[in-house]
């Protein structure tokens, strides 16, 4: 049990530190896939460790969620491309204070 | 719906010349603004003829409907206002003539007649007082119409602000009304007073803070300084507004209240002693000034005194009368004077003029004619009203004979400076520079109609035993009086009297200002009279100037506030200066600010 749920920590800092060091959109977009990813493992681990079906669905859910935020996140990727040709989150800085 | 129309169809022109006036080429707007106010006077006349009407919205305001009545008093007073009107309105056709603010002149003209009729078919308190603030606006806007010039702007507001005080008084004293009766119509009132048993202090207080509404707006003592000062306007505007119609109201509202007002004899008293007072400061004021229009403006508010002195004793026809004919020669004499300005291309002072007889043929005649009907030249209209006031005041009820004495008094005045107004302006040598040329027709017609009105208006209504139209006329609408008869040689040998009165004030006046030998103490008489006898420079002192110290004084705390909290604004706008730099706009900025937070709750979490 205590395993899954390293690995489940380690995959999510992993996620993190990629979220917060790289500068392409897409990579940081890969990244959040990553911890929630590792959510899901933390999930599935707590589920069947408990022998309750809630886990499971909830990682189900995760996964439609996971989904659908790719089918948003990757079309505003391709709409800032096209419109500056870059897809470096340091180049989004108009709402600086 | 027809009475409405009355209101609606000036109305109509303001808002028409108001949004469309720019565009229209220079006569058009006068003519439809005559045109409105000519169709409005046939409205009135038919209306009248047709036995008069009534007209109301029910529920205007929770138990005061808007209604709006055309009774023999409103029929009769609407075919002064809108009758006069409409002359004065193509009388300034010619006046206004090239003037770069013509439609919005005709526009201001026309929304006065709107508010006027307001005023005038109202038939409770509220709907009146709507049109006494319209009329008051509209004075305003047409006093300062050159408002480019300071000294002008200023009189209007001098005006304005002093038509406030008396305004309250007509506020407070509708509101006293209401709270005595729970009715502010004035039908309903009229049965209730006359069937009441109120306190008649109450009942008092209400009539006497009505009255203060009227003194303002009639130019009365002690509120009678923004009318001279009224004159910075152009021409017609002083003779609609601040002569024959608009100053007027206040005799109105009192003969409206007559029913009011006959039951309260201690009120008409004082109404009487403010008349008789203001007849005197008005006559004695007029006999010094230097400028044409202000020997005319103050013997206004003279006439307006004698009104007052008629519904003070009683005689709220004989007022009315006035009022009627006072609209037609006074009317008239601003005209004339009006035409003689035009004429001397905008010279007002009375010394740069003299022997215009020979270049104004026509309107000397009309000068001539309006002047003596003021003085009371016998038979012409003045006289005839004015006398009826003068006998008035021994016949009706609440007269005497201090009152009457007083009256013949100033009628000898009014002779007198109605004269030296005429010998002023046409007789004697011609002292001015330029050529005098004479008005339009579009200027002397309208004059033509006034100057048959001021001889022969006194005509509806003459003493017994002749006959009278106007009192059996208006009688349903006005309270019943008690009246005294004299004995027929009595009254006719007062009007003798006050004939030969008018006679040798005219006389009078002819010789002393034709010969300009003038005694030493008429001379300092004539600085005082020409100063109105400091009137002005006395409320400065007491009441204007220490109102402008405390103004300062709120003004100087005033700032202080605004110091306070423009600096109370500057801290936050600084802080929020320095709060916003924490938007770098980097998204990666915040996601580490997210996740430090979401660390900080969790040790938290897990440490408490």
């Amino acid at each position: 049990m205590s395993y899954y749920l390293l690995l489940s920590a380690l995959l999510f800092a992993i996620g993190l530190y990629g979220v917060l060091a790289r500068r392409t959109a897409i990579l940081i977009f890969m990244s959040i896939e990553l911890m929630l990813n590792a959510a899901n493992l933390a999930f599935v681990a707590f589920a069947r460790n408990s022998g309750s079906l809630d886990g499971q669905a909830m990682a189900l859910v995760v996964i439609a969620l996971a989904a659908a935020e790719v089918a948003v996140g990757l079309g505003i990727i391709v709409a800032v491309f096209r419109a500056r040709s870059s897809t470096s989150v340091d180049d989004l800085a108009e709402l600086r204070g | 719906m027809l009475l409405l129309l009355i209101i609606l169809l000036p109305l109509l022109g303001f808002v028409f010349l108001g949004l469309f006036g720019k565009q229209l080429r220079e006569p058009a707007p006068g003519v439809i603004a005559s045109a409105l106010a000519g169709l409005s006077f046939l409205l009135v006349l038919s209306g009248v003829l047709t036995g008069g009407g009534e007209w109301a919205i029910e529920d205007w305001l929770p138990g005061i409907p808007f209604g709006l009545v055309l009774d023999p008093l409103s029929g009769y007073m609407g075919l002064v206002v809108t009758g006069i009107g409409f002359l004065i309105h193509v009388y300034a056709i010619g006046y206004m003539h090239g003037d770069e603010g013509f439609s919005r002149f005709f526009a201001y003209l026309n929304f006065f007649i709107a508010m006027m009729m307001t005023l005038v078919l109202a038939g409770s308190y509220p709907v009146m007082f709507i049109g006494w603030e319209g009329v008051g606006l509209a004075s305003f806007l047409l006093i300062g119409f050159w408002y480019t010039e300071k000294v002008n702007a200023d009189s209007a507001r001098k005006a304005f602000i002093t038509n406030r005080i008396g305004d309250l008084g007509f506020l407070l004293g509708m509101a006293l009304l209401y709270s005595l009766f729970g009715t502010l119509s004035i039908g309903e009132l009229r049965e209730a007073i006359e069937t009441s048993t109120v306190l008649p202090l109450a009942l008092g207080t209400a009539g006497l803070l009505l009255f203060v509404g009227a003194v303002g707006k009639s130019a009365q003592v002690p509120l009678m300084v923004w009318l001279p000062d009224a004159m910075a306007g152009p021409t017609p505007v002083s003779a609609l507004i601040h002569a024959a119609t608009m100053v007027t109201a206040g005799v109105y509202l009192i003969a409206r209240s007559s029913f009011l007002y006959a039951n309260l004899q201690d009120v008409s008293y004082v109404i009487a002693v403010i008349g008789i007072l203001t007849a005197a400061y008005g006559a004695l004021s007029a006999l010094g000034q230097w400028d044409i229009k202000k020997i005319v403006a103050y013997s206004t508010i003279s006439q307006l005194g004698y009104m007052f002195l008629a519904v003070g004793v009683g005689a709220y026809w004989i007022a009315l009368f006035h009022v009627m004919t006072h609209a037609f020669y006074k009317a008239l004499l601003f005209m004339a004077s009006g035409s003689v300005i035009h004429a001397l291309g905008g010279e007002q002072d009375v010394r740069k003029m003299g022997g215009l007889k020979k270049y104004l043929p026509r309107t000397h005649l009309h000068g001539l004619v309006g002047a003596l009907s003021l003085a009371g030249f016998p038979l012409l209209a003045g006289f005839w009203s004015k006398d009826a006031i003068i006998t008035a005041t021994l016949a009706y009820p609440f007269g005497g004979t201090g009152f009457y004495l007083a009256g013949l008094a100033v009628a000898l005045l009014t002779a007198v400076y109605a004269m030296r107004w005429y010998v002023l302006v046409f007789l004697g040598e011609y002292k001015g520079s330029g050529q005098p040329h004479e008005a339009p027709p579009v200027m002397t017609v309208p004059n033509d109609v006034l100057a048959v009105g001021a001889v022969f208006a006194g005509f509806l209504a003459l003493p017994e035993p002749l006959w009278n139209l106007i009192e059996p006329y208006l009688a349903p609408a006005l309270a019943h009086v008690e009246v005294h008869h004299m004995s027929l040689a009595l009254e006719w040998g007062l009007i003798a009297l006050s004939a030969v009165v008018a006679l040798a004030g005219l006389y009078l006046g002819y010789l002393a200002f034709t010969r300009w030998a003038l005694p030493k103490w008429y001379l300092t008489f004539q600085t005082w009279s020409a100063n109105a006898f400091y009137v002005d420079r006395v409320y400065n002192a007491l009441i204007v100037n220490p109102l402008k110290e405390l103004a300062l004084v709120l003004a100087l705390f005033d700032g202080f506030l605004d110091t306070a909290y423009i600096a109370l604004a500057g801290v936050s706008g600084w802080l929020g200066n320095r709060l916003a730099r924490l938007q770098t706009g980097y998204v990666r900025t915040y996601g580490a600010l997210m996740v430090l937070g979401l660390v900080a709750v969790l040790v938290w979490g897990v440490l408490r």
